[in-house]
């Protein structure tokens, strides 16, 4: 079994209004996870408790091999976090952040950092307040990126960036999977990000893990069926319709479990097979969340964890 | 508890509230350069020490306050990602912040008792009176950090300064009239009368207090945020 | 090595099957010559910006296929097998034909209407070919 860099076993937390439900998950080392869910779905509240800062009501957190909160100064030694809504000191200069944090963390890596500054196109001597909001994303992921962390935790990483400094940030942080005892867990609203890179994803709505596999197996899994009925014929019953929209005579069906087997069996109901489409990920998240939300469908689902 | 990122966090409070330290060290040097030159007259005494316990308060109120504002800036996520525990983040700001006041304090205390010694229209009798005053300041200040670091709340920040401002005026008038103090506050020479060491001994305490129970209450919090 | 290896996104079909696609064009043309040394998984991943997962699956699925070996814990090699860059393009052909012979059915054309397109179409590119030619 590989190692673990991070481990939930029915996690659960409670606020006023809302709550945080029977979360699991598991990251193997050296891969990446993105997480994928509206907001409110609860990601920050999840990251947070990944990162120890919130204690769990319920369940177990292991992150690197430390129980989390208790050995929350330990972990995040070797623990890159840069959040959405994280700020650096405005009157200071990157450059007294950079030394700031080379000062607490030994592995920082200055020839990496200066990579880093130009690549990015940063300026150390500049005070963060004159830094756009692009300009200070990348500078908080420099400052992660540099001490080389065994385990980076990124709550939104390219929410707001332009697509020149979303690309350089994708490659940066592959470039991080060269080394395959490192590992990256990041959230991101942007599927398209997260369908490229990603090892593992899970969906979490409205507090729940709606679902989690390897990034091949949901892409395997789903698809967009379009059939063409005769008209005194029902609709074949197929195992994993999630949703099923078109019109009588032309059904589209949404299916996530797909397997090559039912075009023959759709045949064999009368029902001609137009086309069978695949899905981005944008397009499963929504149909799974959709269809977890609408319960006017009869649905047959497996959620099960599949790890790679 | 990890000292050394401690030391860390406070350096970084000082090294953020540089700009202002010095502002009021040089206002306040400014304003005991101002008493001294009025040669005594009642009128300068009286706004000199205003302006100094403003000084003093204003100070105090923005330092012990530095929490509140971190999490109302949002730089406390950057804090807070670094390898420290609550525990550990709150020293550093409970001490931190106080021991910066209390250089400032420190400061502008010696600059006061210099000031009375080497003018000739200052009784020294005035001095065991001001020393108590300015620890009287560092009590406040004490418990306003106290009530910071455990409320986190800007607004009970707020009020708990403003009652402190005037606090300072009803317990300087209070102890004023006081035998111990009122008898030996014009003499010659300063007279540290049981009184005057008696009040030294319970703000000592009470500062001493505020700051183990402000302790005790952030260990029992689990949560950052 | 060389890497030049493109990803579309906007490519409807699956990264992975973009992936063994180049591979297989690269080792068809030459440029991969056999038993060369290809990049590693997580190295290839990087370089394209990619999840390590799909370039893992590419591997797998290029290695049953033939056109891949990989060598525990020493990484991968293009299959030393001479007759492996024409047998490619024969598989590319008849991806092809498949694909012309679905579309044909959608259209509604008989095996020998799409006989004679195919015939048409081939002879427009040898004229357009010998049209180019330096007299």
């Amino acid at each position: 079994m590989t190692p673990l860099s991070v481990h939930f076993t029915g996690v659960s937390k409670r606020y006023p209004h809302f709550s945080l439900d029977n979360i699991d998950l598991a990251l193997p080392t050296g891969s990446i996870m993105g997480f994928v869910g509206a907001n409110g779905a609860g990601k920050s509240t999840t990251i947070r408790i990944l990162m120890g800062l919130v204690h769990q009501d319920t369940g177990a957190v292991e992150v690197l091999g430390h129980p989390m909160p208790d050995d929350q100064a330990a972990a995040k030694r070797d623990i890159g976090f840069v959040s959405e809504d994280m700020r650096l000191y405005e009157a200071a200069t990157l450059a007294w952040h950079m030394k700031f944090i080379q000062s607490i963390f030994p592995r920082w890596d200055q020839r990496y950092a200066d990579n880093l500054l130009r690549r990015f196109d940063l300026k150390p001597q500049q005070k963060i307040k004159g830094l756009s909001h692009g300009q200070r994303v990348k500078a908080a992921l420099l400052l992660a990126l540099a001490r080389r962390p065994r385990l980076l935790v990124l709550d939104e990483p390219t929410t707001g960036l332009d697509p020149v400094a979303r690309h350089e940030v994708l490659a940066e942080l592959m470039a991080v999977l060269t080394d395959e005892d490192r590992t990256i867990f990041f959230s991101s609203q942007n599927t398209l990000d997260v369908e490229q890179i990603s090892d593992q994803i899970t969906f979490i709505d409205r507090g729940r893990i709606i679902d989690s596999a390897n990034k091949e197996i949901f892409l395997d899994r789903w698809r967009r069926l379009r059939l063409m009925l005769p008209p005194d014929r029902p609709l074949p019953r197929l195992p994993g319709v999630v949703e099923i929209g078109g019109s009588t005579r032309l059904p589209v069906l949404t299916i996530n479990q797909f397997d090559p087997a039912m075009v023959a069996l759709c045949q064999d109901a009368g029902a001609a097979v137009q086309s069978i489409d695949a899905m981005t990920l944008e397009e499963i998240f929504i149909a799974n969340v959709q269809s977890r939300r609408d319960h006017s469908v009869a649905v047959s689902e497996t959620p099960e964890s599949v790890t790679a | 508890m990890n000292t050394y990122l401690v030391r860390r966090l406070i350096y970084k409070d000082w090294y953020l509230s540089q700009g202002l330290f010095l502002a009021a060290l040089v206002l306040g040097a400014l304003t005991l350069a101002g008493i001294a030159a009025a040669k005594g007259t009642q009128l300068a005494v009286i706004l000199g020490v205003i302006i100094l316990a403003t000084i003093l308060i204003g100070m105090g109120a923005i330092l012990m306050s530095s929490m509140v504002v971190e999490r109302r800036q949002q730089t406390l996520p950057f804090v807070m990602s670094l390898p420290i525990s609550y525990l550990e983040y709150t020293t550093s700001k409970l001490l931190g912040c106080l021991f910066i006041f209390l250089v400032l304090w420190a400061a502008l205390l010696l600059g006061m008792i210099a000031t009375i010694l080497a003018t000739p229209w200052f009784p020294h009798g005035l001095i065991p009176f001001t020393v108590i005053m300015m620890v009287e300041m560092l009590v406040t200040t004490c418990l306003l950090a106290a009530v910071s670091v455990t409320t986190e709340s800007q607004g009970w920040t707020i009020g708990v300064a403003q009652l402190g401002g005037l606090g300072l005026n009803a317990v300087g008038f209070s102890i004023v009239r006081l035998h111990g103090i009122k008898d030996t506050i014009v003499a010659p020479h300063p007279h540290w009368t049981p009184t005057a060491l008696a009040i030294l001994a319970i703000e000592l305490a009470t500062m001493a207090m505020s700051i183990a129970v402000a302790f005790y209450i952030q260990s029992r919090k689990r949560d950052f945020v | 090595m060389d890497t030049s290896i493109i990803i579309s996104q906007s490519d409807g079909r699956p990264m992975y099957l973009q992936i063994m696609e180049q591979i297989k064009q690269k080792v068809a043309v030459g440029e991969w010559p056999p038993g060369e040394e290809i990049p590693s998984i997580r190295a290839l991943a990087v370089a394209l910006r990619v999840s390590v997962i799909t370039v893992k699956r590419a591997y797998l699925e290029l290695e049953r296929e033939g056109v891949i070996l990989t060598q525990h814990g020493k990484g991968s090699i293009v299959a030393p097998d001479p007759g492996l860059a024409p047998r490619l393009y024969d598989r590319e052909l008849e991806d092809h034909l498949e694909h012309a012979a679905h579309i044909g059915n959608l259209l509604g054309l008989t095996p020998d209407d799409l006989a004679d397109r195919l015939r048409d179409t081939s002879a427009r590119l040898t004229a357009e070919t010998l049209a180019k030619e330096p007299v």
